[in-house]
């Protein structure tokens, strides 16, 4: 079993960075030196993952304003909505309104990612909003139904996965906490299986995760094994270990161990106790160890204490693992 | 209830004065404010102008006058706007306070505060992590009680921010670190619990008792974050009791913006809470009774008061009176009993100008008017 390890989500914004963009709102600050800040605090935060031995880097999503900012700006057919509360926390998004058919335009993704001097594309995990969360949670006016917004997510968002495989871009995160905070039954669970189709098929056999938060992930396992993509997450804090089922496939597993809600840091033997059962249980081919939501609801230094646990965790497995 | 039908009260905070905010921060005030000022003056009596203080303060002394004189006059304004506008409970608009979070927090033991999160863009707040066990400091607020008591005509209803709330905003360490093993769901859910009561008996609680001991009669709870986890809903009833037990004075839950349908049953275990007072009229539109959700009390046997929010704080339209007394009228027909209604702004009304917030709390008190009148003349 590989044992793989990464963000899998925003990264906190330093002190530095929260203090400049205060004062770009405030008017005290140029965009030129606030830019400066966010290069500053992506080349640290791309630095922690190197140091952590993370097998992926991200650069922390910092300019994401959210998960689905850059689409609601870039794509034609939304606008940017009102400020929306982000699941049960205390944080918030602002809502795209979908006006009409959404249009996908060519480069915005790319654009949101870490330059390649920064981090190499085949280094970068490129972390999207799942086809389902996305058609979910934004007001759709455009006309559409529900299943057919999320076949043409799938199929929008298919189409800069195949862009950013031509750029040598190799592992591919999906968000999709509305897949177990709000599972989908019928048409729109065989829409949720066909927008994947459509993801499964761009990345042409790169690395495609499924990542669920902030809900219990054990009764839509059914679903999420029906998903053709390489690893399927699950939100530890939210999800009884003993409830999660391999699929029979062998196919990778995702744990969220590090909970973002809370401060204290995870125990490394607890978590590698919980792979070691599950490897047991099931013999995936890959464990990807994460965040179980996004790490920015912690201070930046509270997020880079609770990172540390993936390395140890890693190394606790494979030392079982040798001796084994 | 006994009294005129549909009395009204504040709910929470009020814009504060431009003149407020200069002379605090020891600047003289500017032609604007003066005019502010002096404007307000003139429809609310709120200060003396023979007053040293007011006199300083308006010839741009504001440093020889000092924030907390400057504060205090910004607690009498606050509360002489309240009583104009023709409100039976009012409070001081929070003159003193700048958020309803930290300051309790910094108040107790067992907290230590760890750096910005995001709230959404560049909006950020600070966060505390619980490292120990709680314990209070000593009771807050009370000084502010003090004053208001003090110069209040109207009776003073005090807003507290809940346990829960407090809990939720925070992050759990302490509490959670005690389950040994890992820590799911179900230790996580315990851990909350305990921190959630341990908050309201070991810091509200004792806090709640040295108001009341000082003449606090009637206290407002905020539990904003009542609704963001549906599941809790029983720890939000279960703090809220653990808070007021024993305790002598009319207690009311404000919560807002949440899905109250979810809250229900489990919040109905806030056997002490003498009033529920919430938002309804954000959500009250064309296509929608906002105040269709009161049938919940019914289904459920509930019979306690409620402040039945009035006027949206989130919008500057002003409400006609009419408006307001159609929302009465609606709430009543659900509710059967006019004597279980308070009217209320949905919040505080602290994001909208003095002048707006004005005309939006006099709509109230004509609304009510108008409302009360009906039913008096329908026997």
């Amino acid at each position: 079993m590989q044992v793989r390890t990464s963000l899998t989500g925003p990264f906190p914004r330093s002190e530095a960075l929260v203090a400049a963009t205060r004062d770009l709102d405030r008017g005290r600050a140029s965009a030129e030196s606030v830019e400066g800040q966010f290069a500053e605090d992506e080349r640290e935060v791309v630095a922690l993952e190197a140091r952590l031995g993370f097998d992926a880097s991200t650069g922390g999503a910092l300019r994401w304003a959210d998960l689905f900012r850059p689409f609601a700006e870039g794509w034609r057919g939304f606008t940017v909505g009102p400020v929306t509360r982000w699941f049960e926390t205390n944080t918030f998004f602002r809502q795209p309104i979908l006006h009409a058919p959404p249009e996908r335009v060519a480069g915005v993704v790319r654009a949101a990612l870490p330059k390649a001097e920064v981090v190499p594309p085949d280094r970068t995990k490129v972390i999207l909003p799942g086809p389902f969360t996305f058609a979910g949670l934004l007001d759709n006016r455009s006309g559409e139904t529900r299943e057919a917004l999320t076949h043409r997510l799938g199929r929008l968002i298919a189409d800069d996965v195949r862009e950013l495989r031509a750029a040598g871009y190799r592992t591919f995160q999906f968000q999709e906490p509305l897949l177990v905070t709000d599972p989908p039954t019928g048409p729109l669970a065989e829409a949720a299986v066909v927008a994947y189709r459509s993801l499964g098929a761009a990345a042409d056999g790169a690395t495609t995760i499924v990542w669920t938060y902030f809900g219990d992930a054990a009764p839509v396992q059914p679903l999420l094994h029906r998903l053709p993509v390489g690893v399927i997450g699950v939100d530890l804090a939210e999800t009884e270990p003993d409830q999660i089922v391999p699929p029979r496939d062998h196919r990778g597993v995702g744990l969220g161990c590090l909970d973002p809600r809370t401060t204290l840091p995870e125990d490394p033997a607890d978590v590698a106790r919980i792979a070691t059962s599950l490897r047991a249980r099931g013999h995936p081919k890959e464990l990807w160890l994460g965040a179980g939501g996004p790490l920015d609801l912690l201070p930046t230094d509270a997020g880079a204490r609770k990172l540390e646990v993936l390395p140890a965790t890693k190394a606790l497995l494979l030392r079982s693992e040798a001796a084994a | 209830m006994t009294g005129p039908l549909f009395p009204a009260q504040e709910i929470g905070s009020l814009a504060k004065p431009r003149w407020q905010l200069l002379g605090q921060r020891g600047e003289p005030l500017d032609a604007p404010s003066v005019r502010e000022f002096q404007s307000w003056n003139d429809r609310i009596h709120f200060a003396d102008a023979a007053n040293p203080v007011v006199r300083a303060l308006l010839e741009g002394r504001s440093k020889d006058v000092g924030a907390e004189a400057v504060r205090d006059l910004g607690a009498v304004f606050a509360l002489r706007y309240f009583e104009a506008a023709g409100l039976t409970r009012v409070y001081d608009g929070e003159a003193r306070r700048i958020e309803m979070y930290e300051y309790p927090i910094r108040q107790m033991q067992g907290f230590q505060f760890l750096g910005h999160v995001r709230s959404f863009d560049n909006k950020y707040y600070r966060k505390a992590a619980n490292t120990g066990e709680v314990r209070l400091e000593r009771p807050y607020h009370v000084e502010e009680f003090d004053f208001v008591r003090d110069h209040a005509t109207g009776v003073p209803k005090l807003p507290i921010t809940g346990p829960y709330t407090l809990a939720d905003w925070s992050y759990n360490e302490y509490y959670l670190g005690r389950e040994s093993g890992w820590k799911g769901p179900a230790a996580r859910r315990r851990a909350q619990r305990e921190f959630v009561v341990e908050i309201a008996r070991k810091a509200i609680r004792p806090t709640l008792a040295a108001l009341i001991e000082h003449g606090c009669r009637v206290i407002q709870i905020d539990e904003p974050a009542a609704g963001t986890h549906p599941d809790e809903a029983d720890l939000v009833a279960e703090g809220f009791n653990a808070a007021t037990e024993g305790l002598d004075a009319t207690f009311s839950m404000h919560i807002c913006f949440s899905d109250y349908r979810s809250l229900f049953p489990a919040l109905l275990e806030a056997k002490r809470c003498d009033q529920w007072a919430w938002e309804f009229a954000n959500r009250d539109t064309e296509e929608r009774d906002g105040y269709d959700i009161l049938r919940m009390f019914a289904e459920y046997g509930d019979t306690r008061q409620v402040g039945l929010g009035v006027v949206d704080v989130h919008r500057s339209e002003v409400e006609t009176p009419e408006k307001v007394a159609d929302r009465i009228r609606r709430a009543t027909k659900i509710l059967g009993d006019p004597s279980r209604i308070w009217v209320n702004p949905d919040c505080g009304l602290r994001t909208r100008t003095l002048d707006v917030a004005w005309q939006k709390l006099r709509s109230v008190g004509e609304g009510a008017r108008l409302a009360r009148a009906e039913f008096e003349r329908a026997g």
